[in-house]
């Protein structure tokens, strides 16, 4: 008798199962979440800080290095989209939206930096973290504008202000972490680097637009094959950005907002997108989890709080200056600086990346961002809910 | 609460009310922010006014009062570039048309004001299936039996005014096979129809007089009629029209009425009789679902032809006062489009049909109405 056809006792599950159960769990919770009125991506949140070393054990940070792709990907994807939602003609015909950003994004930076610079983290850490903290979570912020089909001012300034955070904080990062570490030797090097950065994205986020707009004339962006062209045009896209060390995040932002700026018409979601984009932002929490160690989440909380309380203000005082004059009300314009509070993957990513070049300076600074991103990821989503709901900006869930 | 009095207006000025569709420049669907738009539009020198209506995406322009089609034109024409110059800085888009295409109706809000709160609770969901967009005109009346000789008079020509303003094929994202749909939402309305066989503001007040007493109605703004007397600022609305897609449209068809009145009260064509009406809701109905193709039948011949061929009579009729009024060249170009059988609800259907999805004829209609463009 072949003893191969029969199953081995205990069953030999492999490494699918637990990731099945854990997936299931994730969005789970999230379903649990959106039960109470809050919203599912702080559920998912949970979950993966439930299942990562924090409590359950399943996942750690090896998970995440070996599955980085998933959550690269889903980034870029949010990105891509958020990006076509940044209309650029707006910005030019309202520049007062362009002042609020950029007075909300220079408050949070100086009120952190000079927070913890002045608590005592060093120089160095203090910038890092300053220009960790002028971001805002794109995919937060789309799940959450989504979930309650969200529009109006608030929303729309919500969205434009996160894709402008995005792309300032991941270049203001990688500027001064190069800066600080020397990279820049010479005042040749301190140019060219971020102009490769800049120029190297921007084209590359023109490829990626043309390549769009070239494949939504031969495939319907609808339909099965349209889907699959679309995935695979931003698989390639990171494959090529990764290979130029060009950051993944800022091509497909510049690329959705060159789309829509060639092309004005309605880009709307294929509805199998959206749930294909839902599966791998439940995917991406449930691993992102796996980032927070009780250690590192001790060691940095006392920190990430006061960054967290110095972004708060800078984003609230910026939105509040800025906001009426680029044609909110004071109750709107509330609305839009608690709307920015989410903070999550990408920033974990981002300080993740500076720990990979650089050790030591990265076991510093990634505590502090992990402390920030467990609480702004979970509580950031609530806030960013309440404040739309405040301002009746939602089609979904409460009405009046 | 007794009916006020009739207000004295000069003759035949004219003052005309558009409702306008907000959008969302990213999806194209309605969009709450007539809050916003407002706040933007309330330090902008513009003539006529700005209001909000039932639900939040939806805004109400008013010309001042106007003696001619030169005069609505050109206010309208400002209110239009005043609006898209601010509608830009609020990345919305504001377009024309008496429905919007694809809109689902249990996702409006109503806009935060009382009366708007007391009707949405007196109607429920009728209030919010009322995002609809009509252009009203109102006509002034030397006194008010003359009011009600226009009103009864002007009822005759509610299809060929339904037949050129219509531009609401679609409702919740289908075609409805009607070119104006809009007409079908005022008349779930249980106020809604025609005002009743009256010629004397005598006869008028009694009427208002009994239907207030069953406690019915409390003003003049309950009843949704067609056409309706409004005695604050002595005249008559009418109130049958889609909002066209573009401004220009709409000053001709104010500029048509205006010729209509002048024609209805110098030359005082026709005996009024209760029985016009035995044809009424039949002549209405069949524009409102067929246009310009559908049949009119006359009120005293009984005479069937087609809404066009009974406009192009009736152009025949009033070309007189249109020239002495200085609107001959609008209604000429409104007459040749008559001829091809060109209406916005022809427009909107030929798109939609020639593979254009519906938030991207939304997008066209928001271009065409921002940009100006001629009718």
């Amino acid at each position: 008798m072949d003893l191969l056809i029969w199953p081995d006792w205990p069953l030999a599950l492999g490494a699918l199962f637990p990731v099945a159960i854990a997936l299931v769990l994730t969005a789970l919770i999230g379903e649990a979440g959106g039960r109470f009125d809050l919203p599912r991506v702080s559920g998912y949140a949970l979950a993966g800080l439930v299942l990562g070393p924090l409590a359950l054990g399943w996942f750690d940070t090896n998970d995440l290095a070996g599955n980085r792709l998933v959550i690269d990907f889903t980034i870029a994807l949010v990105l891509f989209e958020l990006g076509i939602r940044l209309d650029l003609r707006w910005l030019a015909a309202n520049r007062w939206v362009v002042a609020t950003s950029a007075g909300e994004m220079a408050l949070t930076f100086a009120l952190t930096f000079g927070a913890l610079w002045a608590a005592g983290t060093g120089t160095g850490i203090a910038l890092a973290v300053a220009a960790i903290a002028v971001g805002t979570s794109p995919v937060i912020l789309m799940h959450v504008t989504n979930e309650l089909r969200a529009s109006g001012q608030t929303t729309d300034r919500l969205l434009a202000l996160c894709a402008l955070n995005v792309a300032v904080s991941v270049i203001l990062l990688k500027l001064l972490v190069g800066a600080l570490h020397g990279v820049h030797s010479g005042w040749q090097l301190a140019l060219l680097h971020p102009l490769y950065l800049l120029l190297g994205s921007a084209l590359a986020g023109a490829v990626i637009a043309a390549a769009y707009l070239g494949l939504r004339r031969l495939v319907d962006p609808a339909t099965e094959q349209g889907l699959v062209a679309m995935i695979a045009l931003l698989l390639a896209a990171i494959a090529l950005l990764s290979a130029l060390r060009l950051p993944t995040a800022l091509a497909p932002l510049f690329a959705g907002a060159l789309v829509k700026w060639r092309d004005r018409r309605p880009h709307l979601w294929p509805q199998q997108f959206g749930s294909f984009g839902g599966v791998l932002v439940i995917v991406a929490f449930m691993l992102a989890g796996a980032a927070v160690t009780a250690g590192e989440l001790l060691a940095g909380a006392g920190v990430g709080l006061l960054a967290i309380l110095a972004r708060a203000a800078g984003k609230l005082g910026g939105a509040i200056a800025f906001g009426p004059p680029s044609g909110l009300d004071l109750r709107k314009s509330l609305a839009l600086g608690v709307g920015l509070m989410p903070l999550s993957m990408l920033a974990l990513l981002q300080a993740e990346d500076v720990r990979l070049l650089y050790p030591e300076f990265g076991s510093r600074l990634l505590p502090i961002v992990i402390a920030m991103t467990v609480v702004l990821g979970l509580l950031g989503p609530i806030a960013t809910r309440r404040a739309l709901i405040r301002v009746r900006e939602t089609r979904r869930g409460e009405m009046s | 609460m007794s009916l006020e009095n009739f207000a004295s207006s000069r003759a035949l000025s004219l003052g005309v009310e558009l409702e306008l569709q907000l959008v969302s420049t990213h999806d194209y669907d309605l969009v709450s922010s007539a809050e916003d738009l407002l706040r933007a539009m309330a330090n902008k020198d513009v003539p006529g006014e700005v209001k909000p209506e039932m639900t939040c995406s939806m805004i109400e322009v008013s010309t001042g009062i106007c003696s001619d089609y030169a005069c609505v034109a050109e206010e309208l024409e400002a209110l239009r570039a005043a609006l898209t110059d601010a509608a830009r800085k609020l990345n919305i888009g504001i377009c024309g048309g008496g429905t919007h295409a694809f809109q689902d109706w249990s996702e409006r809000r109503i806009f935060d004001k009382p009366r708007f709160h007391y009707l949405s609770d007196l109607y429920g969901y009728l209030a919010k299936q009322f995002t609809v967009f009509g252009q009203h005109v109102h006509i002034g009346c030397p006194g008010p039996d003359a009011a009600l000789y226009l009103l009864h008079g002007m009822s005759r020509y509610i299809p060929h005014l339904i037949a050129l303003s219509a531009s609401s094929p679609y409702v919740q994202g289908k075609d409805t096979g009607f070119q104006s749909a809009r007409l079908n939402s005022v008349f779930a309305f249980p106020l809604s129809g025609r005002a009743p066989f009256v010629e004397t503001w005598q006869d008028f007040e009694a009427y208002f007089r009994k239907m207030s007493d069953t406690g019915v109605v409390q003003s003049m703004k309950d009843f949704y009629w067609d056409i309706r007397p409004k005695p604050e600022y002595g005249t008559i609305e009418v109130r049958v029209m889609d909002t066209p897609l573009t401004v220009g449209r709409a000053a001709a068809i104010a500029a048509y009425i205006q010729s209509i009145a002048r024609y209805l009260m110098i030359e005082r064509p026709i005996r009024l009789a209760e029985d016009d009406y035995l044809v009424y809701t039949f002549n209405r109905f069949q524009a409102c679902r067929f246009g310009f193709a559908g049949t009119y039948v006359h009120p005293e011949t009984h005479e069937h032809r087609s809404v066009a061929e009974e406009i192009e009579a009736s152009f025949a009729r009033i070309e007189q006062h249109a020239i002495e009024l200085g609107c001959d060249g609008a209604l000429g170009e409104l007459l040749r489009q008559v001829r091809e059988g060109r209406n916005d609800a022809a427009w909107l259907r030929e798109r939609h049909t020639g593979g254009e999805s519906l938030p991207e004829l939304v997008m066209a209609q928001c271009a065409r109405w921002m940009g100006g463009e001629a009718m």
